[in-house]
């Protein structure tokens, strides 16, 4: 095992770098000049050469990201183009938290829905309530963003006026709720169609018809029995959403005006402000790689049978 | 005076700074009154503040002026994170607006729109026009009680020069002053037409005669820093600015609220505000106005119904502000068939009715431009004789025209526009196109591009049409004329040239009776008019302002100047 978490450790830097030079590299060749958005409308082709020159725009692009991967690797994200004089690291210090709050509650929605939802339709599986459950969630996974958004702003703000539409007040704030839902909806199906699945198998498993012959309740077998094997899977995903707190939901935060990393992200994006996007780029892919990794470290712990590395798994 | 007229004048929206009318792509905010649609009311076509007008003598300057408060309250308003609290690196209305209050430079545009002395206290001028000799005031302090003087002005100015600060508008604004164009491009070490007198005297060389030189000293780039603040402090000055302007900076909270509180060694009338918070954290303006946290807000399309119903409660407090100085055009490039031929560009200019869009698609929240100064700037021309709707004419100019015999295998046109995020075309490009279409049988295209390559493809002249806005930098006409229209000028896109207009742009640079330089400018305009090489859409016009009943002294204009000095709270 300490050799596969190794192997698995070495990769990390190799893909970091693959993933950041390939984002700098089509940034530098895309259109649109950063330094000529600073002066907006008004062209001034020798104050943007001059400015060019001074932050290094025009040399060689290699020995560009040299010089920005060695301030990376010492904690330096360089310092945003757009907001003068502000570092990276302290803008994304704002915008991680708000777009990991409203993470976290469509986290909330997901497992909270998915997992009930989820094992209800299995252990009444071929049901009415099963296959509307199984249709529904099919369709809610289908849904992109841009359709259930402005759906559910039609309905809970316009029509029913109970739901604000825009802008942000922290976690405890009924503006977190409609954004939430629309991140969380796909999730619930996701978690739903997860937990049916595993559940199915596990129902048909010897140590439950052992722990129904032993005569066990019907809670003790679900709880202690089905749900705990059951939860595999959906363990795997919480964790890939888990990496995705601290990354923005870029499509939603602009729709609703939440002042997290997506919408920093895009207003960067906009703007060519290199460092941000960069720096968002890296910590996305390191955060999303790790969490991979612990998942897969997780596994043993929760499913003895899982040997790590081994290939003993059988099949 | 009518109150009404009084509170159109004066309440004037929009912070215009560099370019401040472009649709960058921004976070999206309906609520503050700097981003409210706009449209000029009929009282605001008599503005006090251009020389144009004759026979006005209200000042608001000397009215607030004549007020006396009693000092105390905070103010709250919503406002957004500004992209920098450095007057040198500012380009952009939103850090104008705050960098106007915690800073301020020799010269500034009081309220009634005149550049007035700020930091000196009277200025000499050369009689060859070249040398400005300012006087400082003798009470000018830094916010913690340190005397302005004239070597902290030289030094600002070598700072802004220094092609290390970064500053992207150094040379829009003062590369008139001998010497700051080779600073800038590293060939001198120290800016040769800046000279320290004495103490409190310094002075300055152009390098001609240009009587808009102090209109442009008023832009935050001109502004008076302290070096011991600065030096040795990388960025973290920007925490605990020493500025000089009526407020400094108490709080920052990026994202969350930026607080300014009031500085008592002003060398001015000091403020009556204790604070200002300005709240950065977003929130639905129009709901926090009503529950009293803000008190004031722009009022966006959706909510104008609502408040300009007379049984509204809100009604009461509504105040409209007329037009700013901007102006939406579409450009035509001169250079590219088929809008080579200035009577084909006339043809497109008559063939669409821009009072019947104005009033019926734009909600009359534009209003129509007649030319290229916007309505109530220096020098802006009453009897200008602008395009009107005339289809007749517009056939029979299309027919005149080069393109007139064989119009069938007219030259393709593509209108480009800027817009991200999947915007719609506006409703008034579209009307527009149909009326050249069915008036004139021209079809236009539409190409839609994102902001930062629209600017790149419209820099390099690659676009044959395209619409944008010009918003004005300082209060004088040289602003759009010359800066738009003079042969080879950066940002002269339609590539208009006319050794005419050329000569006489020369001249006005440098004239130095303001009114028969106006005169000049008025020629000029209306010589550019007669060909066309822009179709004029409209000036930004009123806007909505909600203001509680105890908020007194606040005065919205139409670009960015210190101003919440003036603001008080009564009980």
């Amino acid at each position: 095992m300490g050799t596969y978490i190794a192997r698995r450790l070495l990769w990390v830097p190799v893909l970091l770098f693959l993933v950041s030079f390939i984002t700098f590299v089509l940034g530098q060749f895309g259109p649109g000049d950063p330094v000529q958005i600073l002066l907006g409308q008004y062209s001034d082709p020798a104050a943007v050469q001059r400015i060019r020159e001074q932050r290094g725009l025009d040399e060689n692009v290699a020995v560009q990201y040299y010089r920005y991967i060695s301030g990376v690797v010492q904690g330096d994200f360089g310092e945003s183009y757009q907001y003068r004089g502000r570092s990276v690291g302290e803008l994304l210090a704002k915008r991680i938290p708000v777009s990991a709050q409203l993470n976290l509650a469509a986290l909330i929605i997901s497992v909270g829905l998915g997992i009930p939802i989820g094992l209800f339709s299995a252990l009444k599986q071929g049901s009415i309530w099963d296959t509307t459950s199984v249709a529904a969630t099919l369709l809610a996974q289908s849904l992109p963003v841009f359709f259930t958004a402005p759906v559910l702003l039609l309905v809970f703000a316009l029509k029913l006026d109970i739901l604000p539409t825009h802008g942000w007040g922290g976690f405890f704030d009924s503006r977190i709720i409609l954004p939430a839902l629309v991140i969380g909806i796909p999730g619930v199906a996701i978690i739903t169609r997860l937990t049916r699945a595993s559940t199915l198998e596990v129902v048909h498993q010897d140590y439950v018809r052992t722990a129904r012959a032993k005569g066990l309740g019907e809670r003790a077998v679900i709880t202690r029995h089905i749900l705990r094997n059951a939860l595999i899977p959906v363990v795997t995903t919480l964790g890939f959403a888990l990496a995705g707190l601290a990354s923005g939901s870029f499509i939603v935060e602009l729709y609703f005006g939440i002042p997290g990393v997506g919408l920093l992200a895009i207003e960067s994006l906009f703007a060519r402000d290199y460092p941000i996007i960069m720096a968002v780029v890296i910590i996305g892919t390191t955060l999303f790689v790790l969490a991979n990794l612990l998942i897969d470290l997780a596994y043993p712990f929760l499913d003895p049978r899982i040997r790590l590395g081994g290939g003993n798994i059988g099949g | 005076m009518a109150w009404k007229s009084l509170i159109a004048m004066v309440i004037g929206s929009l912070f215009l700074t560099a370019c401040s009318t472009v649709s960058t792509p921004a976070t999206p905010e309906p609520t503050t009154p700097q981003t409210s649609p706009s449209t000029a009311s009929s009282t605001a076509t008599t503005p006090s503040n251009t020389s144009t007008t004759p026979n006005e003598t209200f000042s608001l300057q000397a009215q607030v002026d004549a007020v006396d408060a009693a000092q105390g309250g905070k103010l709250v308003r919503l406002f957004r994170d500004p992209p920098t609290l450095d007057p040198h690196l500012t380009t952009d209305n939103i850090s104008g607006a705050l960098v106007n209050e915690v800073y301020s430079g020799l010269v500034n545009v009081d309220l009634d729109l005149n550049v007035v002395p700020d930091l000196a206290e009277t200025i000499d001028v050369s009689d060859d026009g070249r040398t400005y000799t300012f006087h400082l005031r003798s009470n000018a302090k830094f916010h913690d009680g340190k005397t302005v003087t004239a070597p902290d002005v030289k030094w600002s100015l070598e700072r802004v020069t220094n092609p290390e600060t970064q500053a992207p508008v150094a040379a829009q604004y003062l590369s008139d002053i001998v010497g700051v164009t080779e600073k800038l491009n590293g060939s001198a070490s120290s800016i040769e037409g800046v000279r320290v007198v004495d103490d409190r005297t310094i002075e300055i060389t152009i390098d001609a005669p240009k009587s808009y030189f102090l209109a442009k000293l008023t832009y935050p780039t001109a502004f008076v820093l302290d070096r011991d603040n600065i030096e040795g402090k990388g960025n973290d000055w920007l925490r605990q600015p020493n500025g000089t302007g009526p407020f400094k900076l108490a709080q920052y909270d990026i994202g969350e609220i930026l607080r300014l509180e009031r500085n008592d060694n002003y060398y001015r009338k000091l403020a009556y505000l204790d604070e200002i918070d300005f709240i950065l954290s977003g929130g639905t303006a129009m709901l926090m106005y009503e529950n009293n946290e803000i008190h004031l807000t722009g009022v966006g399309i959706g909510d104008l119904d609502r408040v300009l119903d007379p049984s509204e409660p809100l009604n009461a407090q509504l105040q409209t502000a007329p037009s700013n100085f901007s102006v939406d055009y579409i450009g035509l490039n001169v250079e590219q068939p088929p809008l080579d031929d200035p009577k084909l560009r006339l043809a497109l200019n008559l063939a669409f009715d821009r009072e019947a869009i104005a009033t019926q698609v734009l909600s009359n929240l534009r209003t129509p431009a007649n030319g290229i100064i916007p309505m109530g700037f220096p020098s802006y021309n009453t009897n200008l004789s602008g395009y009107q709707y005339d289809p007749e004419m517009a056939r029979q100019l299309l027919k005149e025209s080069k393109y007139g015999n064989d119009l069938d295998n007219l030259p393709r046109i593509t209108l480009n526009i800027s817009g991200s995020f999947g915007a719609n075309v506006p409703l008034d490009l579209e009307v527009i196109l149909q009326a050249w279409e069915q008036e004139l049988g021209i079809q236009v295209d539409i190409q839609q591009t994102e902001w930062a390559t629209f600017l790149q493809d419209l820099h390099a002249r690659r676009y044959q049409m395209f619409t944008i806005a010009w918003g004005a930098d300082y209060p004088d006409p040289e602003n759009f004329l010359d800066v738009l229209f003079y042969t080879g000028s950066d940002n002269n896109q339609t590539n208009y040239s006319n050794p005419e207009v050329d000569a006489l742009l020369e001249q006005a640079r440098v004239e130095g009776d303001q009114a028969k330089r106006f005169e000049l400018y008025n020629r000029i305009e209306q010589m550019i008019l007669d060909e066309a090489p822009w179709v004029p859409l409209w000036n930004s016009g009123e806007s909505y302002l909600l203001l509680k009943p105890e908020v007194k002294g606040y005065y919205l204009t139409p670009m960015t100047i210190p101003k919440y000095r003036h603001v008080y709270i009564i009980n």
